[in-house]
């Protein structure tokens, strides 16, 4: 973590500690939620996309502002099948105007903090529906869990299969081809997202957990590689999930709530009154410019206007 | 193994996918450091799993942190979990964590996973897995978790019992292509009530029964015996984690063999459950009609039993290394 980083976590801790939560809707003046109303917006969520619940998470980690078995909105399992980073290499490839700064090589790993000197296009995301799925692959193959960096001196268990005949042949189990090592296989991720309640900002926070295709987990910098690359380098940052054990990648909400500000004028000019439990209806939208390719369900019977803005 | 009288081919059940979620080792290292120390005696834990939901992937039976007991509880009891979440159905499992790379090698794989195959059929005969069906799908874990490097090795076994010879299946298609359109609606309208209900959402096996107005209504496996009547079409139905269009999942096995063991049925329909963003899907759900020929009769042993999980294609563990989010020494310098 950065230490500019560190600071800010200290003082929006502190802050957090000796503020109140707020109670009074700023929801179309400041695109902001109280706690009330993210309850109420995420008890609409979980009604219309059922994927979704309501978790209570670690037990000493439960905020006293939240109802214990409303703390957090969580979906498991979300396909997430090709790389955000890739879908924009394709783009790139097929001459769209993308901004890929490649002059380093460290864009992946570049959490924050960097803004690159690069003007702010957040909307000039490639539409996914007019992308094909390539035959080049641009994103290495994942190598899985953290085993990585540090050699294990443990007598690899992994070098000797199991000699004896513990797993008999039996007919009836279907065995899945093994998938080849082969780079032009597209690599199914999936993705545990989990919406939390952010109390500094009073907007809902993104969090990703990821796990490739053998459903290990997923180093959080590669997680990286499914946001979409404009905002891997700026808005997500690794930290403590509030409610979970370990390092989780989150999309940092410093700017939702100016975000979704413009999103609810936006629907309020052509003449839509948004309600208060849509809020993480158009803020999953919103989210999706993020993470494209992480198939989360947030659809519902809502007029945006048009679809394709 | 004996000669298919049967026609049709081999019923073949996609495997179980474990996913183990990293709040699970943690509180698992915190229990050994601050609780179990050098006892290894089993835990019971539970694992959650759910319907299909997306046509292109399965689901998992997965391990959260809470599918430990928690710290302060006086006893290892089976961790207690709220009932009703229909993303979280419940399915009781055991550990075996040793404390040492040898004792995880010499661990009798074969004996442990007879002795899980064992509980199950006991649960059939006696009639329990009639009442509580999610004990079907019991599973079993065993694990080494090297606290000195924050590595975890691990194996999950999902007991399957064999029917011998192995069941074959006359066909298997869309749900929507077996039922009528009237009864797709009909059908769809129950799942998804079933689904709602707090009462009925994590309960993963059952039965259907529609009449000739196609009219669908789900019922629980203990009404079986006094309801199996006069229905036009009956289903038994389960939630199948998979999303393979040919093959139904893991759980339907250990299902056939209660079929045919309790209530002694041969030729069995059913319904492998799958949804769409979390609404009942017919177009991915599928029928089939299994043929069951079990020749091993009544009063023998516990059928044999296959259900170590591989792990891409060979018979090895897994293993994990968390270092980085556990390690006090790491958490230490990178919080300096």
């Amino acid at each position: 973590m950065v230490l500019s980083q560190k600071l800010h976590e200290a003082f929006k801790g502190t802050v957090e500690r000796i503020t109140g939560p707020r109670t009074v809707s700023a929801f179309k003046e400041k695109g902001v939620l109280s706690v009330t109303e993210f309850v109420e917006a995420g008890d609409n969520l979980v009604a219309k996309c059922p994927t979704w619940s309501w978790e209570s998470g670690e037990p000493n980690k439960r905020k006293p502002y939240l109802p214990p078995e409303k703390q957090f909105l969580v979906t498991r399992n979300v396909p997430c099948l090709r790389r955000a980073a890739s879908v924009e290499e394709e783009y790139e490839a097929a001459g769209g105007e993308v901004l890929l700064d490649n002059e380093d090589n460290d864009g992946w790993l570049a959490t924050h903090g960097k803004p690159k000197g690069k003007p702010d296009e957040d909307e000039d995301l490639p539409s996914m529906e007019s992308l094909e799925i390539s035959k080049k692959d641009s994103v290495k193959p994942i190598s899985s869990n953290m085993g990585g960096e540090e050699e294990d001196d443990i007598p690899d268990m992994e070098e000797f299969e199991e000699a004896d005949n513990i797993i008999m042949t039996d007919p009836s189990t279907y065995l899945v081809a093994q998938e080849p090592d082969d780079d032009n296989i597209l690599r199914t991720r999936t993705y545990d997202v989990s919406i939390t309640y952010d109390k500094y900002y009073q907007t809902p926070r993104v969090w990703l957990t990821g796990y490739d295709e053998s459903r290990m987990l997923l180093q959080p910098e590669l997680v990286l590689e499914d946001v979409s690359q404009d905002h891997a380098r700026k808005t997500v940052t690794i930290e403590d999930h509030p409610h979970l054990p370990g390092k989780h990648a989150s999309i940092h909400p410093c700017k939702h709530g100016a975000v979704m500000k413009k999103i609810i004028d936006v629907l309020m000019s052509r003449g839509v009154e948004p309600e208060v439990d849509k809020y993480l209806f158009l803020f999953l939208k919103f989210m999706a410019s993020v993470i494209p390719t992480i198939e989360y369900d947030y659809t519902m019977d809502f007029d945006l206007g048009s679809s394709s803005h | 193994m004996a000669e298919h009288t049967q026609k049709g081919p081999l019923l073949q059940f996609a495997p179980m996918q474990s996913l183990v979620d990293e709040g699970f080792w943690h509180r698992l290292s915190s229990l050994k450091l601050n609780k179990l120390g050098i006892d290894d005696s089993p835990i019971p834990i539970n694992g959650f799993y759910a319907p299909c939901s997306h046509s292109q992937i399965s689901n998992h039976l997965t391990l959260l942190a809470e599918s430990l007991p928690s710290e302060s509880n006086e006893s290892l009891l089976a961790p207690d979990t709220s009932r009703g979440n229909r993303n979280k159905c419940s399915v009781p499992g055991i550990l075996y964590n040793t404390n040492t790379v040898e004792s995880f090698h010499a661990l009798d794989k074969q004996n442990l996973l007879k002795a899980e195959a064992s509980k199950i059929w006991e649960d059939i005969q006696t009639g329990n897995a009639v009442e509580d069906p999610a004990i079907l799908s019991r599973f079993l874990l065993i694990s080494f978790a090297d606290l000195k490097k924050w590595t975890f090795h691990y194996w999950f076994a999902f007991p399957a019992l064999m029917l011998d010879p192995p069941v074959t299946v006359n066909y298997l298609k869309p749900a929507s292509q077996w039922l009528s359109k009237e009864e797709v609606e009909s059908l769809s309208a129950a799942c998804n009530e079933w689904r709602n209900s707090r009462l009925t959402a994590d309960v993963p096996f059952f039965f259907i029964t529609i009449d000739a107005n196609s009219c669908a209504t789900i019922k629980h496996l203990k009404d079986w015996e006094t309801c199996q009547s006069d229905a036009y079409k009956t289903l038994f139905g389960f939630y199948d984690p998979c999303h393979l269009p040919n093959n139904p999942g893991w759980p339907l096995r250990n299902f056939l063999t209660l079929l045919s063991a309790k209530w002694n049925l041969k030729r069995v329909q059913f319904l492998c459950y799958r949804e769409n963003r979390g609404f009942a899907d017919m177009d991915l759900s599928l029928v089939g009609e299994a043929l069951i020929t079990d020749s091993q009769g009544e009063g023998d042993g516990v059928p044999n039993v296959v259900g170590w999980e591989l792990n891409k294609g060979r018979k090895i563990p897994r293993r994990i290394s968390l270092s980085q989010s556990l390690d006090p020494t790491r958490l230490a310098i990178s919080a300096a």
